[in-house]
């Protein structure tokens, strides 16, 4: 045990200290956070300075209705389209409008003098659509109809509740947007992990292979120790690594949070959690969108990150240890990377098959085909941490845990085997029967 | 002398090929003792077995008169051919680290790293990355971490390949000193002139079989063919009257010198003593050697299967 615990020191303290290390430790989260804060930062930056538009109507119809707000101005002009546009340069551009636009609405032509962007388009033709659907309705000859079409103007929001036993009467609403994003950021974490992490277990074994540092070691430690001591402390680094994104997210996100955010917003937020409120009425007090505020009461609500967290790590470190033992047997038993790319196939379907089925997920967290691949072990990590945050049966996630280290251990127990024998062999690429073979080995 | 390592009937076959075939030897106890063969032979195959890398198919290995076990390893230090350091970790992290899987704690391998670094003046090496070391360099904090934990067996494989005459001559000496201090030490090589300067106990293995173990005088004198060389003054006819009937005259060497020197064939031993007189009265004897066969000699001869 403790030439492990020597090996898994040494794994451990050369990764973390590696610069590739520390800076994407640091900047994953920086980039999450700006990933987060990009459409508020975007609209902050695209607001430009206000655009004069000449209107020239044929019509009649449209240009007394036309509003000029931050992003245009409108004004009228008396000159014909041509001088117009030889004569206003200093203007945006000229918005000229067809007589007959009330029964040809494709007769509107925008004269830009400099680029136009689509957010002024799409104002431009809300407005004069606005303008002409009025036009048309008086022709009906309707009594009070703004105040009917206030009247019947209506928005639906829908709470979603989750019926299981731990949760009172007072079941906190669920945001099924909110869980399926989270589900999905959180599978896709799973994957990366699998992938990147697995792959360093290999190179690392290649690595040894190639320097012949094996040699020295398996003079001193078995075999079995070397690779559990690589699978560990390897595994030490994906936690650390982790649980530092934990903090550096929840922390930059804390303090970033309430600036953003403004204070009535985060109390309604609060209120929401606690059940105080149900989402609609303080969305309604704090004058926003309903499911945002349930969104941003389910993420800043601790006891669900939480919990969210420790499955992530149990799941993590499940399926790395699976994936790891893998990976270190093909890294035994080839010379270079290149020779390990066919090997590591099967090894990778598994993986990719289940960040497939895992977005599958977002739409039905409990499909079938969502519920076996969450249990069956080799795509379990992936799917499982997808689905956990819509909410499922304990019963499911705790059977795919105990799947998923039962199957470790077989795993280690083959893996071994190979890396055993592997370690030794240089020269030729074994084929898969040959590992076969391996396995059948008594050392 | 009693043996620190017995190796008996062992036999290693792979897929294609025999490594082993009833493989036995005994190394005495505070020899230096050669390993010898060509290329492919089943040197480093029986180096593993005997660290406990790989176990033989047939055979056993005794340890200071017990089956070799797991715990052993840590009496035994073992510099492979191919030199394995981690490239891109700092010298005296990774000495520390091989001398602790080695048993060593982390106080006592510090202060032993730090005594051989100076041994060897090469304390500003310890913060440096082994890929920033000539390959020399690296080939000497291998030998240190190799001897660290003072083991009563040490094997090397190839231990001056990559050396300067200067540093294969320190690392010759050190190596003597351990033998001195009762270490006990396996060497394989090929390449002979090493064998005789540091080796007293040889074996010679050949297509996986040993084909030749022994005492390395013993060896060469066994295979002595009774050949004298005579370095002599005064005339060739008088030498060639003298040895009539005596012994069989070879051919002899022209030299600038006033000394010349012939080679003969003795018959027997016995007869050694009559040659020296009757050539003695004839002319002015300088000296008389036997000449005998260097171990290369044997060597090549005992590979191509004369022996």
């Amino acid at each position: 045990m403790s030439n492990i615990s020597i090996i898994v020191g040494r794994e451990f303290n050369e990764r973390v200290r590696k610069k590739s290390f520390i800076i994407t430790t640091i900047l994953m989260p920086v980039l999450l956070i700006a990933l987060m804060a990009a459409p508020a930062l975007i609209m902050h930056f695209t607001r430009g300075e206000t655009k004069s538009i000449a209107v020239i109507d044929e019509s009649g119809l449209v240009a007394p209705a036309l509003e000029s707000g931050a992003e245009a101005e409108f004004e009228t002009t008396e000159l014909s389209l041509d001088e117009a546009r030889r004569e206003l340069t200093d203007h945006f551009g000229v918005l000229w409008i067809g007589p007959d636009v009330l029964t040809n609405p494709g007769n509107v032509k925008l004269y830009a003098n400099a680029s136009s962007s689509m957010a002024l388009e799409e104002n431009i033709r809300n407005q004069i659509e606005r303008v002409l659907e009025a036009e048309k309705l008086k022709g009906y000859q309707i009594e009070d109809l703004d105040r009917i079409l206030a009247e019947v103007h209506t928005e639906v929001t829908m709470q979603t509740f989750r019926n299981d036993e731990s949760q009172e009467e007072d079941a906190q609403a669920q945001s099924s947007a909110v869980s399926a994003f989270v589900g999905f950021a959180l599978g896709m974490v799973l994957y990366m992990f699998l992938v990147i992490y697995g792959a360093m277990v290999m190179q690392s074994v290649i690595e040894e292979k190639n320097n012949r540092v094996l040699e020295v070691i398996v003079s001193s430690v078995r075999p079995f120790d070397l690779m559990m001591g690589k699978i560990l402390g390897v595994a030490c680094v994906a936690v650390v690594q982790i649980l530092l994104w934990v903090v550096l997210v929840v922390g930059i996100g804390g303090l970033v949070m309430p600036h953003l955010m403004p204070a009535d917003v985060l109390a309604s937020a609060q209120a929401v959690q606690s059940g105080a409120l149900d989402a609609s009425t303080a969305a309604a007090a704090a004058g926003i969108d309903p499911d945002m505020l349930q969104a941003l009461a389910t993420a800043t609500d601790l006891g669900y990150v939480v919990m969210l967290v420790v499955w992530l790590l149990l799941f993590l470190i499940g399926g790395y240890l699976l994936y790891s033992a893998m990976f270190a047997a093909v890294g035994s038993s080839v010379d270079n990377v290149q020779d390990a790319q066919q090997l590591q196939t099967p090894i990778t379907i598994p993986i990719i098959l289940g960040f497939l089925v895992a977005m599958s997920v977002m739409n039905d967290p409990n499909s079938q085909i969502a519920f076996w691949f969450s249990i069956i072990p080799f795509t379990s990590p992936v799917v499982m941490m997808a689905r956990i945050p819509c909410g499922i049966p304990m019963w499911e996630i705790l059977l795919s845990l105990v799947l998923l280290y039962a199957s470790f251990v077989v795993m280690v127990w083959l893996a071994a085997k190979i890396y055993r024998v592997g370690i030794f062999m240089y020269g030729k690429k074994p084929t898969f029967r040959e590992l076969a073979k391996w396995m059948r080995y008594k050392s | 002398m009693e043996d620190i390592l017995k190796v008996e009937h062992v036999s290693k076959r792979f897929a294609e090929h025999t490594a082993l075939d009833d493989v036995s030897l005994s190394i005495p106890r505070g020899s230096v003792y050669g390993l010898l063969g060509p290329n492919g032979a089943g040197k480093t195959t029986l180096i593993r077995i005997i660290n406990r890398i790989t176990a033989p198919d047939t055979g056993r290995v005794l340890f200071d008169g017990h089956e070799l076990r797991p715990e052993d390893v840590r009496r035994i230090g073992y510099l492979p051919e191919e030199r394995g350091l981690y490239k891109k970790m700092k010298v005296g992290e990774q000495a520390l680290f091989f001398a602790r899987l080695k048993g060593l704690t982390r106080h006592d391998a510090t202060q032993r790293l730090r005594e051989w670094f100076r041994k060897f003046g090469i304390e500003s090496w310890w913060g440096k990355r082994v890929d920033e070391l000539s390959k020399g360099m690296a080939q000497k904090v291998q030998f240190i971490v190799t001897v660290l934990h003072e083991p009563e067996l040490l094997i090397f494989d190839e231990p001056f390949s990559g050396f300067d005459p200067i540093n294969a001559n320190l690392l010759k000496e050190e190596i003597l000193a351990l033998r001195d201090r009762g270490a006990t030490v396996i060497f394989s090589t090929h390449n002979m002139s090493s064998v005789e300067e540091v080796c007293d106990h040889i074996t010679l293995i050949n297509k996986s079989h040993n084909i030749l173990s022994g005492r390395v005088d013993d060896i060469r004198h066994s295979h002595g063919t009774n050949l004298f060389e005579v370095s002599y003054r005064g005339e060739e006819s008088a030498l060639r009257a003298a040895a009539a009937g005596r012994c069989e005259l070879l051919d002899g060497t022209e030299t600038q010198s006033i000394y010349r020197t012939i080679r003969l064939h003795v018959a027997s031993d016995a007869e050694v003593r009559g040659v020296i007189a009757a050539l003695n009265e004839a002319v002015e004897v300088r000296s008389f050697t036997e000449v005998i066969p260097s171990m290369n000699d044997i060597f090549i001869r005992a590979v191509n299967g004369s022996l």
